[in-house]
C-alpha cells in the first residue's frame, strides 16, 4: 500500500464520486434513475432495438430502391422533358438554368449576410446539386451536357459571390429584386416563348415532379405572406365593412379542406370567368393554394398582434407616429417576430399541401410516383407492389429533408432574433 | 389651421381639415371602395356563371337530390343501395367523414397525449424516441403516409391465405375483420343504449353526490361502489327487460368467418384497406401535432406548482394527473380543437386511397349532377362541421375559464 496523500479538505472540495460523472453518471441520471425508469429503459430499448434491427435489415438487404432509378428524372421534373411535354428537343437545360440562377443568388446572399447560416446554406445547396452529376445512372435523357450543367452550379455560386463582393449588387435590396425578377424569368423560361428556337412552349400540364412542388411552394409562400398580413390587419381594423369582408374570407377558406377547394377550382372557377379568360389549371391551383395559406397566415399574424402589449402602439402614437407607421414600424415587426414558429409552420404546411394537386390531375412528385408505379406494375416492369413501399419511403425522405430544413432555419432565426428573451 | 382654411375651397375640407388628410373621410372612402370592389367582383362572377349556364346549357338547381344516385359507395356506415337518392348518398358520405373524424380524433388525442408526455420524460431514451416520432410524422405530407399504409395493406396476402388471430380477427389484403356488436332490431338496440347511458349518467351523479357528502360529513359513503353498481344494475335490468319483451338480446356480437369457396369474410366488421390506411395515417400524422401541443401546454405550467405538489408528497404520476395536466389543459384546448378540425378536413384525402368520404363522393357526383349545387352543399357541410368544433371549443374554454381564478 502506498501512502495516500491527504487532500487539503480545508480549501478544496472533494471531486464528485466516479459514479456521478462521465458516461456512467449520465446514464444513471438519464436512463436508470429509479427502478421504474430502469424498467422503462430496458423495455423501450428492447422494442426499439428490435424495430431498428428488422427495419435496418429490410432497408439494407431486402429493400430494392431501383424503382427510383427507373423513374429517374421524372421524379425531378415530371413529364417536362419527355416526348409528350417537349417533343423533339432537349428541354432539361431550362430547369437546370433556373438552378444556376438560384446558385448565383445564393452566392450573393452569402456575401450580403456575411457568413453564418446563410453561408452554410449557400454552400450546401449548390454542392449537393453538383453532386447529382456523379450519379451512376442517367437521369432522364441525362447526357454529358446535363452533367456539365449540374457541375456548373459551383462556378455559378462563385460568380454570385464575386458579383456580391466586387460590384455594387451586394445589398439586400438588389438580392431581393433579383430574386423576384429571377422567379418571373424562371416562369417565362419554363413556359417557353412561341417562335423562339430552343424555347418551344411547354404546356403547364406537363410541368411536374419535385419542380412543380417547389414552384407552387415558393410562389405560395412569397405571395401568401403579404396577403395574410393584409387580412390580419383588416380583421383587426375598426372599419366594419373591411373587417366583415376579412372575417368571411378567412373563415370560409379555413373551414373547407384545401382538396375540396382545389377540386372546385377546376369545376367552378372556369365558369366564373368569361370563356377564353387566360387562367390555366396550374395558375388556378396556385391561386387557391396561396389564398388558402393566406387565410391561415392571417390567423397566425393576428395571434401575434393580439399578444402584443397595447403599450407598444400607445407609445408609438404618443411619439407622434401616424397610424400606418405605428403598424408597419412598431406593431407588425414585433408581432411577426413573436409568431415566427407558427409562420414557418404554415410555410411547411403549404409545402406539404402542394402534394394535393393530384386532385386536378397535375403530376407532382407524389402523384407521378403513384401513377407511374402502378403503370409499371400493370405493364410488368415492376413486380407487383413490391417496390412501391421503397418509393414512398424515398418520397417521405425527400419531403422530410425540405421541411426539417425549414424548421431548422426557423429555429436559428428565432434564436438570432432573441424570441422569448427580449 | 386657419391658413389651410383660407387657401382651400370649403368643399375640399371637412371639419377644417383637407379631406385627403381627414382620418374619418379616408377610412370611410376605403371601406366604401373595398365594399364596392368586392360587390362588383361577386356580381361579375355571378354574371359570368349565369351566362355560362345559359350559353353552355350547364345544369343547376337542387332537383337532382331526389333522383337515384345509382353509383356504388365503397365502405359505408349507413345502409346504402344504389337506388337511394343523391340526398341520402350525400348523407351516407357525410356520416363516413364524421365517423372517421370522431374515431380519428379519439385515437389521435390518446396517442398524442402519450407521445407528448413521453417527450418530456426524464428518461433520455423515451424522450428521444418521442422526439423522433414527432419530427418524422409531422414533416412528411399526409398523402405520402396514406399511400404508404395503403400499399402495405394491399401487399398483405389475399383473403384465403390471410392471417387469422384466434379465429376472431382476420387480416388480409381486403382489410381487417373484427367481431362487432350488431342488432337485428335497431329500435331495441337504441332503447337499450339509451337506458345504459341513463344508468351511467345516474351513477355518475350519485358518485358526485356521495363524494360531496363524504367530504361534508366525514362519513364513509363508498361513492365509487354505489356509482358503478347503479350503472351496471340499470344496464343489466334494461338488457333483461328488452330481451324478455322483444324476444331477443338487443345486441349480439357478430364474429367474422370465412364463407364459400373464395373464403370471403362475412359477419363482424370489416375495415377496408382504404379506411384502415386512412385511420392509421390520420392518427399518426395528427398525433404528432397534438404531442407538440401537449408538450407546450405542460411546459407552460409554472414550475412552482410541480415542486409544491412533489413537496406535498404526490407521486410523479399523481402530480402529472392532478396538478400539471388540469392546468395545462387551459393552454392545450384551443390549439387541440383546431387540430381536431384539421383532422376532419384532412380526412378529405381519403379519395386518394379509395375511401368514399364527403369530398370523394361529391367529386363523383359532379359527373352526373350540377357542380354548382354540389359545391354549395359541400361548403355548407364542412362549414357546419367546423362551426360545431368551434362551438365545442368555446363552450369548453368558457367552463375552464370560470373554474380558474
Amino acid at each position: 500500500m502506498s501512502v495516500v496523500r491527504e487532500p487539503d479538505t480545508t480549501t478544496t472540495a472533494l471531486p464528485p464520486p466516479r459514479s456521478e460523472t462521465g458516461a456512467v453518471g449520465w446514464m444513471r441520471a438519464n436512463l436508470f434513475s429509479s427502478w421504474y425508469n430502469t424498467a422503462l429503459t430496458v423495455v423501450v430499448g428492447a422494442v426499439a432495438a428490435l424495430v431498428a434491427w428488422y427495419g435496418l435489415s429490410w432497408l439494407l438487404i431486402d429493400a430494392d430502391f431501383s424503382v427510383i432509378a427507373t423513374l429517374g428524372g421524372l421524379l425531378l421534373i415530371g413529364q417536362y422533358n419527355t416526348e409528350v411535354g417537349c417533343p423533339g428537343q432537349n428541354c432539361f437545360w431550362r430547369p437546370q438554368f433556373i438552378l444556376l440562377m438560384v446558385s448565383t443568388l445564393l452566392g450573393m446572399a452569402w456575401v450580403v449576410a456575411g457568413g453564418g447560416l446563410t453561408k452554410r446554406i449557400a454552400i450546401t445547396v449548390p454542392v449537393v446539386v453538383a453532386l447529382f452529376a456523379f450519379l451512376p445512372y442517367g437521369l432522364d435523357r441525362m447526357g454529358w451536357d446535363v452533367r456539365l450543367l449540374l457541375l456548373a452550379n459551383l462556378p455559378a455560386l462563385l460568380l454570385g459571390w464575386a458579383l456580391g463582393r466586387y460590384t455594387l449588387l451586394g445589398t439586400w435590396r438588389t438580392v431581393a429584386i433579383l430574386s423576384v425578377g429571377g422567379f418571373l424569368l424562371a416562369l417565362v423560361l419554363l413556359r417557353g416563348i412561341p417562335g423562339v428556337p430552343g424555347l418551344q412552349p411547354v404546356s403547364v400540364l406537363h410541368w411536374g415532379g419535385l419542380m412543380l412542388n417547389l414552384l407552387l411552394a415558393v410562389a405560395g409562400i412569397v405571395v401568401s405572406f403579404p396577403i395574410g398580413i393584409a387580412l390580419a390587419l383588416g380583421r383587426r381594423s375598426n372599419l366594419p365593412v373591411v373587417k366583415l369582408l376579412c372575417v368571411v374570407f378567412i373563415e370560409v377558406f379555413r373551414g373547407v379542406p384545401l382538396i375540396t377547394l382545389l377540386f372546385m377550382s377546376q369545376v367552378l372557377v372556369p365558369l366564373a370567368f368569361p370563356e377564353n379568360f387566360p387562367l390555366n389549371s396550374l395558375l388556378r391551383a396556385a391561386i387557391i393554394i396561396t389564398l388558402f395559406s393566406a387565410a391561415y397566415m392571417a390567423e397566425n399574424i393576428r395571434g401575434g398582434l393580439q399578444a402584443l402589449h397595447p403599450g407598444q402602439a400607445e407609445a408609438a402614437r404618443a411619439l407622434g407616429l401616424p397610424g400606418w407607421q405605428t403598424t408597419m414600424l412598431i406593431s407588425l415587426p414585433q408581432a411577426i417576430r413573436n409568431v415566427i414558429p407558427a409562420i414557418v409552420g404554415q410555410f411547411i404546411a403549404l409545402f406539404k399541401d402542394t402534394s394535393l394537386v393530384y386532385i386536378i390531375g397535375m403530376l407532382d412528385i407524389v402523384e407521378l410516383s403513384r401513377k407511374f408505379a402502378t403503370t409499371y406494375v400493370e405493364n410488368g416492369m415492376l413486380p407487383y407492389l413490391d417496390n412501391v413501399r421503397e418509393l414512398f419511403i424515398f418520397l417521405a425522405l425527400v419531403f422530410w429533408i425540405f421541411t426539417y430544413g425549414m424548421s431548422y432555419i426557423s429555429g436559428r432565426i428565432e434564436r438570432h432574433m432573441g424570441v422569448g428573451e427580449r | 389651421m386657419l391658413n389651410t382654411n383660407t387657401t382651400l375651397p370649403r368643399a375640399l375640407t371637412y371639419q377644417g381639415i383637407p379631406i385627403w388628410r381627414h382620418a374619418q373621410v379616408i377610412q370611410w372612402t376605403a371601406q366604401i371602395a373595398s365594399g364596392f370592389l368586392v360587390v362588383f367582383l361577386v356580381a361579375w362572377f355571378f354574371f359570368n356563371i349565369a351566362n355560362a349556364i345559359e350559353d353552355r346549357e350547364i345544369p343547376y338547381g337542387f332537383s337532382f337530390l331526389e333522383r337515384a344516385y345509382q353509383t356504388p359507395i365503397g365502405q359505408h356506415f349507413l345502409p346504402y343501395e344504389t337506388s337511394d337518392t343523391f340526398l341520402y348518398a350525400f348523407g351516407v358520405a357525410a356520416v363516413n367523414t364524421i365517423v372517421v373524424s370522431i374515431v380519428g380524433v379519439i385515437l389521435a388525442t390518446a396517442l398524442g397525449i402519450f407521445v407528448g408526455v413521453a417527450r418530456l420524460s426524464g428518461n433520455w431514451l423515451v424522450a428521444k424516441l418521442a422526439l423522433g416520432y414527432i419530427e418524422f410524422f409531422r414533416n412528411v405530407p399526409l398523402l405520402i403516409q396514406l399511400y404508404f399504409w395503403f400499399y402495405i395493406v394491399l401487399a398483405l396476402p389475399p383473403v384465403r391465405e390471410g392471417y387469422v388471430i384466434a379465429d376472431l380477427v382476420y387480416v388480409n389484403n381486403a382489410g381487417i375483420s373484427i367481431p362487432f356488436p350488431f342488432s337485428d332490431g335497431l329500435a331495441a338496440a337504441l332503447v337499450w343504449l339509451a337506458a345504459a347511458l341513463a344508468g351511467v349518467v345516474g351513477g355518475k351523479a350519485l358518485h358526485q353526490r356521495l363524494t360531496e357528502r363524504e367530504i361534508d360529513t366525514g362519513q364513509a359513503s363508498y361513492p365509487l361502489v354505489w356509482g358503478v353498481t347503479v350503472a351496471v344494475v340499470v344496464g343489466a335490468l334494461a338488457w333483461l327487460l328488452i330481451s324478455f319483451v322483444g324476444g331477443g338480446a338487443p345486441l349480439v356480437v357478430s364474429e367474422p368467418a370465412p364463407q364459400g369457396t373464395f373464403g370471403r369474410i362475412s359477419g363482424g366488421f370489416t375495415m377496408s384497406g382504404g379506411l384502415l390506411a386512412l385511420l392509421i395515417g390520420l392518427v399518426m400524422y395528427t398525433s404528432s401535432f397534438i404531442a407538440e401541443i401537449v408538450r407546450a401546454g405542460i411546459q407552460s405550467v409554472n414550475r412552482g406548482q410541480i415542486e409544491a405538489a412533489r413537496a406535498l408528497g404526490l407521486s410523479p404520476m399523481g402530480t402529472l394527473r392532478q396538478v400539471t395536466f388540469p392546468q395545462a389543459l387551459r393552454v392545450i384546448i384551443p390549439p387541440l380543437i383546431s387540430q381536431f378540425l384539421n383532422l376532419t378536413k384532412n380526412s378529405s384525402l381519403a379519395g386518394a386511397i379509395g375511401f368514399a368520404d364527403l369530398t370523394n363522393v361529391a367529386k363523383t357526383m359532379t359527373q352526373t349532377a350540377p357542380a354548382i349545387s354540389i359545391f354549395i352543399l359541400i361548403m355548407a357541410a364542412y362549414l357546419a362541421m367546423s362551426l360545431t368544433y368551434s362551438l365545442i371549443g368555446n363552450l369548453y374554454n368558457r367552463r375552464l375559464r370560470i373554474a380558474s381564478r
